[in-house]
């Protein structure tokens, strides 16, 4: 045998090799799971029924995010109309994970800021839902996204198209075709400029699937060999299929848009079978060059692109002249906003994606296409974000600091039910990293004091008007150290009552009381709140000297809001697979950790705190009929400012502070509490009426005195006291002592100060 | 022989009836049977009447129509879709006890007892200032708590 022959002998071998190697990872890839389809994340259905309060203008805005279209005459699904105080919207059929909603017309007047009444196809309704907004997916790596269609799904234009604008003889060749690339070398000629690729739509899909971009030799004969191996094992409407889902068209943020299906979508808001000539040709005209052609970033390019597409397709016989004529005139008409741009929530999907970590496995979550249906509120999570990022601004402008210096964080919380509506972990409510609401751990200051205070009302030894003494004090550590807490106005305040103390965020007395109760009654008292860390029972825990989360403190808050029922904080309702079939459901779970009466005292005093404390900047921001109830915190040297404040449906915690944990000039009134009263100013809310038992009771007393008295004396409080738990000494009303009815209450004189 | 031959016809007939019979009324049975069979005896008659159901829905009519809702999936033994529902209901009135009582039952069915008790609870502290309602949950508490079920 020649050298030639055992040469030639030895590359038919390797060629085989190579063959066989390619061959299994063709196989492997079309046979397999062609693609990973990210999991997408869903906000909470909005539930429209007569009475509830909702203004026509957060509707609209809800509309508008879920891609619904204002038109004069509402015709099909995903528009509507605003008629007065009356709005009609035909609703798209939709799924969730407790079943679909058909497509309907719903009719809605308002009466005010309310619905007043409901009505679905002409027929009065109870209740009707919308569908969710889609606020993100937890992507594979590279961030892709699509929407899997089969070849039926594509009109024919589309892919009659495709085939003359990219690969003439697409039905001819063998995945590599030497015709087509002498004609694109000759059209290119012609044309001056890069006009028509060589690579036949089968290299193109190797080459998106198999390989990299990178431009060699090597990488073209393996793209030419793979091609010939796809089109040995699969027909062309298979290969057609897969290109048209595999197609990249472009990005929107982080997430790469792949596929016709979805390119439909996200361009022009409507499924692939409902895509006009002109569309088409966008989309076509795109896959040459996916972010220069971009309608929505380079219109002029895209506009100039789609009317070569238009040329070709009157070419080709695919479009009359007519049709050419009328449809090159046309603009670009790319939806500006639809659910498939949807604006991403960084933090609360960063909370979706970690509950749902004991269940699933990233890669459940990146690749099945699982849907996931969360209790995300889009209008308050878009106020909350609006709030932070401008009144950080606002604070920095007033108090001279640098621009950006400060962060925000905040949680908001339907607490009857523990579910999340709206989360923000960073001034930049689209910054995707650092996720404040969920890990920084920050010093909670005087947000620690209601549990003291709990204490003190669940040992059955202080009710409100216990006398309290805010003279300086001193505690001496073990190691020699001396604890030596001060009031933020650092004067001392005398005998004070117990809720007056805790109103006025008094620290000398509160770090009395905690002592008089025992650290490790108070670090008890916090674990039933739900504060999950042990905490070590050293006298500074007592006014907040321990480092929690700003979702941590709100799950504390979330205990004493609901009067003593705990309910675990949860993002997520429910999971199914892509075809709809339910996989998990995260239901209302509760647990009852502190006893009613005692919280019903503690919401009392907060309650005062807003209506006369620390939180009295909220008064003049809401009607005071909302009775809403809350605590200001601010740390050692102000290094955080929180405040955690509720009504009757809504709790929501925000802290203010700076990264490098450095002295700000502000406190939680100056900070936080603007930036909780700026989310809540427009938005509906339910008044708080702290729940009451039988053991509850109301009694005239004399605060100054610490003890029962009578209505019409002078100086007296109606207050409330736990049964058997009432001040041991009468005051009798002597006659001096009656007071006109316009006196001022002891109360009010005491804050008028 | 003969007599064989008619049994096994007879018997196959029977089948057959029964294969052809609506699904949805093969379903409906077998449902409200078991649900039944899982209901304590004095459902109807005493804990929880006025509470949990029976004429007595609530105001709020969007309230009524997802209780209402509830109680069919309860009784078709679809306790699933009745939590989904009576969850969707306390969204809306986050402090109607009839909820809590609903949602303690379901539990109960479950033999879910401690949330059975926990959701008990939450209803209790929901009617204290209404004797009746106050006794009933009570009662309900009581029998969850001995075991009665």
């Amino acid at each position: 045998m020649s050298w030639l022959l055992k040469l030639s002998l030895v590359g038919v071998v390797i060629l085989a090799v190579l063959m066989a190697y390619l061959d299994a990872k063709v196989r492997d890839k079309f046979e397999g799971k062609r693609w990973a389809l990210p999991a997408k994340v869903f906000a909470r259905p909005l539930e429209m029924y007569p009475g509830l309060a909702l203004k026509p203008q957060h509707l609209q805005q809800e509309l508008e995010q879920i891609g619904y279209q204002r038109v004069p005459n509402v015709r099909t699904p995903g528009q509507y109309m605003i008629d007065g105080n009356e709005m009609d919207i035909y609703r798209r059929y939709f799924s969730l994970f407790d079943g679909a909603e058909r497509a309907a017309r719903i009719h809605i007047r308002f009466s005010g800021n309310s619905i007043d009444g409901l009505w679905l196809d002409g027929e009065p309704v109870d209740i009707a839902r919308l569908e969710p907004l889609l606020i993100g997916g937890i992507y594979p790596k590279h961030n892709e996204d699509r929407q899997l269609i089969q070849l039926s799904d594509a009109p024919d234009l589309l892919v009659q198209t495709l085939v003359a604008v990219e690969d003439r003889d697409f039905y001819q060749h063998v995945g590599i075709s030497p015709k087509g690339i002498a004609r694109a070398m000759a059209v290119n000629v012609q044309a001056g400029g890069l006009v028509q690729g060589g690579s036949t739509l089968t290299q193109q899909l190797v080459k998106n699937f198999f390989l990299t971009r990178e431009r060699s030799l090597q990488r073209k004969i393996t793209e030419a060999l793979m091609s010939l191996l796809v089109e040995l094992h699969y027909d062309k409407n298979e290969i057609l299929e897969a290109y048209l889902n595999e197609v990249y068209l472009g990005q929107s943020g982080r997430r790469a848009v792949h596929g016709f299906g979805l390119g439909a979508q996200f361009y022009f808001g409507k499924h692939i079978s409902q895509l006009s000539a002109p569309e088409i040709a966008i989309l076509v005209g795109m896959v040459k060059g996916p972010s220069l052609y971009n309608p929505k970033r380079k219109a002029k390019n895209a506009l100039a692109r789609r009317n070569l597409v238009l040329g070709i397709m009157l070419e080709q016989g695919l479009i009359s002249r007519y049709q050419h004529m009328m449809w090159s005139k046309r603009g670009l008409q790319v939806v500006q906003y639809s659910q498939y741009q949807s604006v991403e929530y960084p933090a609360f999907l960063d909370l979706v994606r970690r509950q749902l970590r004991s269940d699933y496995e990233d890669q459940d979550l990146t690749s099945e296409g699982l849907r996931i249906y969360t209790s995300l509120n889009p209008v308050i999570q878009r106020s909350a974000e609006q709030a932070v990022s401008k009144r950080l601004t606002q604070i920095e402008s007033g108090y001279g600091l640098a621009k950006k210096s400060l962060q925000g964080a905040m949680v908001v919380v339907s607490h009857e039910s523990g579910e999340v509506e709206a989360l923000v972990g960073d001034r930049n409510p689209r910054y995707f990293g650092f996720n404040r609401a969920l890990d920084a751990r920050r010093s909670i200051g005087s947000l620690a004091k209601p549990a003291v205070y709990l204490t003190a009302l669940r040992s059955q030894r202080f009710h409100l008007i216990s006398p309290l003494d805010d003279g300086p004090i001193k505690v001496a550590g073990g190691n020699g150290q001396v604890w030596q807490p001060k009031n933020y106005d650092k004067k001392s305040h005398g005998v004070q009552p117990l809720y007056l103390a805790m109103a006025k965020s008094l620290n000398q007395a509160t770090a009395r009381l905690g002592l008089t109760v025992g650290l490790n009654n108070v670090v008890q008292t916090f674990k039933d709140l739900g504060v999950q860390r042990n905490l070590p029972a050293y006298p500074s825990i007592v006014l907040g000297a321990f480092e929690m989360t700003p979702f941590n403190v709100a799950q504390m808050y979330q205990t004493i809001a609901t009067s003593g029922f705990q309910t675990p904080l949860k993002a997520i309702r429910g999971v199914t697979t892509a075809e709809g079939e339910l996989l998990s459901r995260y239901g209302y779970a509760v647990k009852k950790t502190i006893k009613t009466e005692p919280i019903y005292l503690l919401q009392k005093i907060m309650q005062k705190v807003v209506e006369l404390g620390t939180a009295r900047h909220l008064n003049s921001q809401f009607d005071a009929t909302l009775n809403l109830a809350g605590k200001t915190g601010t740390s050692d040297s102000q290094r955080d400012s929180w405040f955690a404040g509720f009504s009757g449906d809504k709790l929501a915690v925000v802290w203010v502070g700076r990264d490098n944990n450095k002295s700000m000039p502000i406190t939680g009134a100056s900070g936080a509490l603007r930036i909780w009263a700026q989310t809540f100013k427009d938005l509906p809310l339910k008044p708080l009426y702290p729940l009451s038992t039988p053991n509850i009771e109301e009694h005239w007393v004399s605060v100054r005195h610490n003890a029962l008295s009578a209505e019409g004396c002078a100086g007296v409080e109606k207050l409330p006291f736990i049964k058997g738990q009432l001040p041991t000494q009468s005051r009798r009303c002597a006659a001096a002592d009656t007071a006109p009815d316009e006196l001022k209450s002891w109360w009010n004189r005491v804050f008028s100060q | 022989m003969k007599k064989r031959v008619i049994i096994i016809a007879a018997l196959s007939g029977l089948l057959l009836l029964n294969a052809c019979a609506p699904a949805s009324f093969q379903r409906e049975v077998l449902r409200s049977k078991s649900t039944l069979a899982l209901l304590p005896s004095w459902y109807h008659e005493e804990v929880g009447y006025q509470l949990a159901g029976g004429n007595h829905y609530p105001g709020n009519q969007a309230l009524a129509n997802l209780l209402r809702q509830a109680d069919g999936a309860f009784m078709q033994a679809d306790l699933a879709r009745c939590q989904i529902l009576l969850e969707r209901a306390q969204r809306i009135a986050s402090r109607d006890a009839s909820v809590y009582v609903r949602l303690s039952y379901v539990y109960w069915v479950l033999h879910k007892t401690a949330q059975a008790e926990q959701m008990a609870l939450r209803a209790l502290a929901l009617v204290a200032a209404d004797a009746q309602a106050k006794l009933e949950v009570a009662r309900l508490l009581a029998a969850i708590e001995a075991g009665h079920y």
